[in-house]
C-alpha cells in the first residue's frame, strides 16, 4: 500500500518537473521560433538591438513595456533603429505572437542580454 | 543706604527668587537656541561653500566616468569591464533605481539630492541622458576631507560660548534692571516696619505692666470684661511687635544656645495665650511630655508662639487647639478654616496671609521657617480646607536631649 503511494507520489512530482521542464522550453522556443530566424540574416544583431533599446529606455519594466509595444505596433517614429536602417530594411511587421507569448518571448531576451550579469 | 539696600536685596522672598531663577533659565534657554539656530545656518553656509569647492572636481569625474560609460556601451559585450578610477567610486542605477553596477562603499538610498555627505564620504549624482548600459544617475563618490568640519565645529563652539557669557552679562543686567522696582518696595516696607517697631516698645510695654498691676478684687465684672479686652488687645500688639522686632533686629544678632525646657515653655505660652484663645472662645487640649532641645530660647519661644497665635487667629468660634509634645517633635493641631492644598506652600513666605479679614502683616511663620532652616529642624503642614491644619515640629537627632 505505502509502496503505491510513494509511486503515486513520485510519478506526479516527475510529471510537474517535467511540465515546468516543458513550459521553460517553450517560453525560449518562442524566443527562438519567431525572433532569430528573421534576425539572423540582418546586418543588426539582437544584442546590438538590446544595447540600442536599453540605451534609449532605462530600467527592465521601462524596456519591457516599450519593447512590447513597438512589437504589437511597429512605427517608424517609434523605432530605435538608425535611419538608414529603416530605409534598407524598413519597419517590421506587426507581430502575430498573443500578449502572452511576447511576454514571454520579451522575458527572454531580457534576461539572455541582461548587462547586470555581465559587467564585472 | 547701601547697608539697608544689601539687606533688602537679601530679603528677597523665595517666590521672587523662584522666579528670577525662571526667567534666567527662559532667557538661557532662548539665547541657546537662537545660537543654535545661528550656528546651524553658519554650519549649513560652510557645508555649501565645500560642496560649491568639490562640485567643480566631482562634476569633472563625473563628465569622465560618462564618457568611460559610453565607451563601454559602445563595446559591449567584447568589453564588459566596468570603468574604475582611484580618485573616486562610481555607481549606476537605472530609472527604476535598481543597481546596474556599483564600486560605492554603501549602497545608494538617495535619489533627490545632487550632492550629500555620508559616513565621511561625499556623493554626487548625475542624470544622464543616454541611458549607456541602461544607467540613468551616475553616483560619484570620493572620500571627505573633514578638516572643514572641524574648523567648522571650532568656529561655532568658540563664537557661541564668547556670545553666550556676553549675552548671560546682558540678561542679568537686565534682571537687575527690572528687578530694582521691587527691591526698592521690599526697602520701603522694611525701613517703615523697622521705624514703627521702635516706637511701639515703651507704650506696649507700659499697658501691659500697668494692666498686670491693677487690682482685679476692687473691679467691677463689667470693667473687668474691658480689662480683658485691652489685655487682647496688647498681647495681640506684643506680639506682633516681637515678631517685628525679631524680623528686623534680633535675627542677625549671635544666638545663644542652651537647654529649653519644652514643656515648660509651652504651658507659659499656652497660658500667655489664654485670654486671646478665650476671647473666641477656643480651648486648649495639652498633651506634653517631658522634652528638652537645645535652641535659642527667644527663637523657640518665636516658634511657639506664632504657631499657638496662627491656631487661635484661623480658628473658628469655639475651636479647639491641641499641642502634643513628645521628646523628638511637637504639633499644633486646630480645628480652625484649613488651608487650600495648592496654597500650602506659600504658607511661609512673607507676607502671606490666608485670609485678608485677619489683621497681621504675614510674617509669623516666614519667621517659624527662618528658625527651622537655622537649626535644621523639619516643619510639615497638612490641612483639610474648613477641617484644620496639622503644624509638625520634627527635632533632629543631636539638638535634644537623649537622657
Amino acid at each position: 500500500m505505502i509502496s503505491k503511494i510513494v509511486l503515486v507520489v513520485f510519478l506526479t512530482l516527475s510529471l510537474t518537473g517535467k511540465e515546468f521542464e516543458k513550459k521553460l522550453e517553450n517560453k525560449h522556443n518562442i524566443y527562438t521560433q519567431h525572433c532569430i530566424p528573421c534576425h539572423e540574416h540582418l546586418p543588426y544583431s539582437l544584442e546590438k538591438i538590446y544595447m540600442l533599446y536599453l540605451k534609449t529606455f532605462s530600467g527592465e519594466l521601462t524596456f519591457k513595456a516599450s519593447l512590447k509595444a513597438f512589437l504589437k505596433e511597429p512605427m517608424e517614429e517609434t523605432s530605435v533603429m538608425p535611419d538608414e536602417w529603416i530605409e534598407n530594411f524598413s519597419v517590421k511587421e506587426k507581430t502575430i505572437l498573443t500578449d502572452k507569448e511576447l511576454d514571454e518571448a520579451i522575458d527572454t531576451y531580457w534576461e539572455l542580454y541582461d548587462v547586470r550579469n555581465k559587467l564585472h | 543706604m547701601s547697608v539697608s539696600k544689601n539687606k533688602a536685596t537679601n530679603l528677597l522672598r523665595s517666590s521672587e527668587k523662584s522666579s528670577l531663577k525662571r526667567f534666567l533659565v527662559l532667557y538661557f534657554i532662548l539665547v541657546v537656541m537662537i545660537l543654535s539656530l545661528l550656528g546651524t545656518f553658519y554650519y549649513q553656509s560652510k557645508e555649501k561653500l565645500m560642496y560649491s569647492n568639490q562640485r567643480t572636481t566631482l562634476s569633472n569625474y563625473a563628465h569622465e566616468q560618462i564618457q568611460q560609460l559610453r565607451r563601454l556601451h559602445r563595446d559591449f559585450p567584447q568589453n564588459t569591464t566596468y570603468p574604475r578610477s582611484v580618485e573616486f567610486r562610481s555607481a549606476v542605477y537605472d530609472i527604476e533605481r535598481s543597481k546596474i553596477f556599483s564600486t560605492l562603499t554603501h549602497p545608494v538610498l538617495r535619489f533627490d539630492k545632487e550632492i550629500y555627505r555620508k559616513n565621511n564620504f561625499i556623493r554626487f549624482m548625475v542624470y544622464l541622458d543616454d541611458y549607456y548600459l541602461g544607467a540613468k544617475y551616475l553616483f560619484i563618490e570620493i572620500d571627505e576631507d573633514k578638516e572643514w568640519y572641524s574648523s567648522v565645529i571650532m568656529e561655532i563652539f568658540t563664537l557661541g560660548t564668547v556670545i553666550l557669557i556676553v549675552l548671560g552679562i546682558f540678561g542679568f543686567f537686565f534682571v537687575n534692571l527690572f528687578l530694582r522696582p521691587m527691591k526698592n518696595s521690599m526697602i520701603l516696607l522694611d525701613d517703615f516696619i523697622k521705624d514703627t517697631t521702635h516706637e511701639l516698645n515703651t507704650p506696649i510695654s507700659a499697658i501691659l505692666a500697668n494692666v498686670e498691676m491693677m487690682d482685679l478684687d476692687v473691679m467691677s465684672e463689667k470693667n473687668k470684661k474691658k480689662l480683658a479686652r485691652i489685655n487682647i488687645a496688647a498681647k495681640t500688639v506684643s506680639h506682633l511687635y516681637q515678631d517685628l522686632t525679631y524680623l528686623t533686629l534680633d535675627h542677625n544678632r549671635i544666638s545663644n544656645d542652651e537647654w529649653i525646657d519644652l514643656k515648660t515653655l509651652i504651658d507659659d505660652r499656652v497660658e500667655y495665650f489664654a485670654i486671646l484663645a478665650g476671647s473666641k472662645k477656643v480651648t486648649f487640649e495639652l498633651d506634653l511630655n517631658y522634652s528638652t532641645i537645645f535652641i535659642d530660647g527667644i527663637k523657640i519661644a518665636r516658634v511657639i508662639d506664632n504657631l499657638i497665635s496662627n491656631a487661635i487667629k484661623y480658628n473658628k468660634r469655639g475651636g479647639n487647639i491641641e499641642i502634643i509634645l513628645r521628646k523628638d517633635y511637637f504639633m499644633v493641631k486646630d480645628s480652625g478654616i484649613g488651608i487650600e492644598a495648592e496654597k500650602v506652600d506659600d504658607i511661609f513666605e512673607r507676607y502671606t496671609r490666608f485670609n485678608s479679614s485677619e489683621g497681621g502683616f504675614g510674617i509669623g511663620l516666614n519667621i517659624v521657617k527662618s528658625i527651622i532652616e537655622e537649626y535644621s529642624l523639619k516643619i510639615s503642614v497638612s490641612s483639610i480646607l474648613r477641617e484644620g491644619t496639622i503644624i509638625r515640629v520634627d527635632f533632629l537627632k543631636g539638638t535634644v536631649d537623649d537622657k
